[in-house]
């Protein structure tokens, strides 16, 4: 841990879909400022569950959820909302909108609603935009519709949105899977530039191990929906995963 | 394979008593009938283009009634199909909107012109009000349909930026249906063109309305001639919205 001050924190928090199958058994952890945390688990184990009680999307029958301090197991306040950034596992991006709109979404919540309605971004918004497509390296696509992207240009995508909002957190479901392992690890590298530069916090869930050992700072192996292991990323090697899920 | 022979006889034999009912068996009717056919069928050629002015002018007026109630139709179903979006909104906002459509959609248009004519005269408003309102019933469900299925999980990054409502229907809902929204509203308009033209039967504008008068009168060489009109505006219309299926449509996605 780089930093003591924790940027999310969760205690005993239990979340079911249809009670009584608990989907999260008290499950506690906690993420410092400005690091990188890997979720790892099996498929089924509950990780997308978490991430989504973490951004606020779902709320906990039971525990608490804390984000930059403040509680949101009851619901995200207006203010807080785009502090917290999710990237859902497939993206969650328009595809029949413009990359630069898609991109210009994030910027949502700072704009008046007429304006909004009409599409009249202000010209310093579509600047930054620009900026965040130029950071991702996808600044020559920004006239380009989503469902025309590569995987990975859409990936940048979604980065360059979650900036937008200039979010303290940011919350990734698995949203390098499907890309192979160079590129991931291109889009990783970035990650922790921006992470670095505009002190965000990354939470991620991550199945290659080799990507968590070499972007990760913290480790949190989850199984069945409860915390089994917490290490950090220069611990985990597959042997310890494969053990631990077993 | 045992049960689907059972179910195709099953639905046989209702169709077949069913039809029975209606007269279908009825052979003395029925060849009664198509000797009529033959006869009108003969009476109409040739048909009596001397009217065409007339028609012409009358059929204008359809395809007038046609797009200003379509288009009125489309404006108010749009906000109503969005009321009617569980996904957007909470109970019991969509079931009260799809009430309220589908209470419009159970009367049909020639009764609506009626309903219209009673409240605002004879004439062409009354037929433009009635379709305008029958579109509502229509699309306000098909677009309440369509926008169920947006994809949540876009809904929901969306939304998670920070984004209103509205902001998510302008941004996610109207473009990611807009292909399939421009597709219905073409439909309905071609649909209401075809359906106008009976309006004038009730007096509520058109080419209806001479279209009685020369059935009325036996003028089959007349009404021969709105037909064979009838028939070009929806051929027209097929090929312009054929056209502009495959320019815009198909091209996006
Ligand atoms: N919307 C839902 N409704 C009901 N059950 C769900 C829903 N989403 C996920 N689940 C269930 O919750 C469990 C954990 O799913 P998930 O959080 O997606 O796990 P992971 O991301 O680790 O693969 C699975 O058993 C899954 O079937
Ligand atoms: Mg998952």
């Amino acid at each position: 841990m780089r930093n003591g001050k924790v940027a999310l924190r969760t205690e005993g928090v239990w979340f079911a879909y249809r009670e009584p199958d608990w989907i999260l058994k008290d499950v506690s952890l906690a993420c410092s400022l400005r690091n990188v945390m890997m979720i790892m688990g099996p498929s089924g184990s509950g990780k997308t569950t978490l991430l989504k009680v973490m951004a606020g999307i779902l709320r906990p029958q039971r525990g608490k959820v804390e984000v930059l301090g403040i509680e949101i197991q009851r619901g995200v306040s207006r203010g807080l909302r785009p502090a917290i950034g999710y990237i859902p596992q497939q993206l969650g991006l328009v595809r029949s909108l413009t990359a630069l709109e898609n991109v210009l979404i994030g910027a949502l919540s700072r704009i008046s609603p007429g304006r909004g309605l009409l599409g009249l971004f202000p010209g310093h918004e579509v600047e930054q935009a620009r900026a965040a497509m130029d950071l991702m390296g996808i600044g020559h696509k920004a006239r380009e519709k989503v469902f025309r992207l590569s995987g990975g240009e859409r990936q940048r995508v979604a980065i360059a949105r979650t900036l937008l909002q200039h979010p303290r957190l940011v919350l990734a479901d698995e949203f390098v899977s499907d890309l192979d392992l160079p590129r991931a690890a291109e889009i990783l590298t970035l990650m922790r530039q921006v992470a670095e530069q505009e002190d965000i916090t990354f939470v991620m869930n991550m199945h290659e191990v080799q990507l968590v050992q070499e972007f990760g700072d913290q480790v949190l192996m989850v199984s069945n929906g409860q915390v089994l292991h917490e290490c950090s990323a220069q611990e985990v090697n597959l042997d310890r995963f494969t053990e631990v899920v077993q | 394979m045992k049960r689907d022979f059972w179910v195709i006889g099953l639905v046989s034999l209702l169709q077949g008593v069913v039809l029975g009912q209606l007269g279908f068996f009825d052979v003395q009717r029925l060849g009664k009938g198509l000797l009529n056919l033959g006869r009108f069928a003969g009476e109409m050629v040739p048909p009596d283009m001397g009217v065409l002015p007339v028609a012409g002018k009358a059929l204008l007026e359809t395809v007038q009634m046609s797009f200003a109630g379509t288009v009125l139709g489309f404006l108010v179903s749009l906000p109503l199909s969005i009321l009617g979006t569980r996904r957007l909104f909470p109970e019991p906002v969509p079931a009260l909107a799809r009430l309220i459509a589908a209470a419009v959609r159970t009367i049909p248009v020639l009764l609506w012109a009626i309903i219209f004519v009673i409240l605002v005269g004879l004439g062409p408003l009354a037929g433009t009000l009635g379709i305008a309102v029958y579109t509502v019933g229509y699309l306000a469900k098909i677009y309440a349909e369509l926008f169920e299925g947006t994809d949540p999980e876009v809904l929901e990054a969306v939304r998670g930026v920070g984004a209103s409502r509205l902001h998510l229907v302008r941004f996610v809902v109207l473009p990611e249906g807009a292909n399939a929204l421009v597709a219905q509203l073409l439909f309905m308009l071609e649909y209401n063109i075809r359906a106008s033209s009976v309006l004038g039967f009730v007096g509520a504008g058109g080419i209806g309305f001479v279209m009685q008068v020369y059935l009325q009168t036996l003028d089959y060489q007349r009404l021969a001639t709105l037909l064979l009109l009838i028939l070009a505006v929806v051929l027209v219309m097929d090929g312009i919205s054929g056209w502009l299926r495959k320019r815009f449509l198909l091209a996006s996605h």
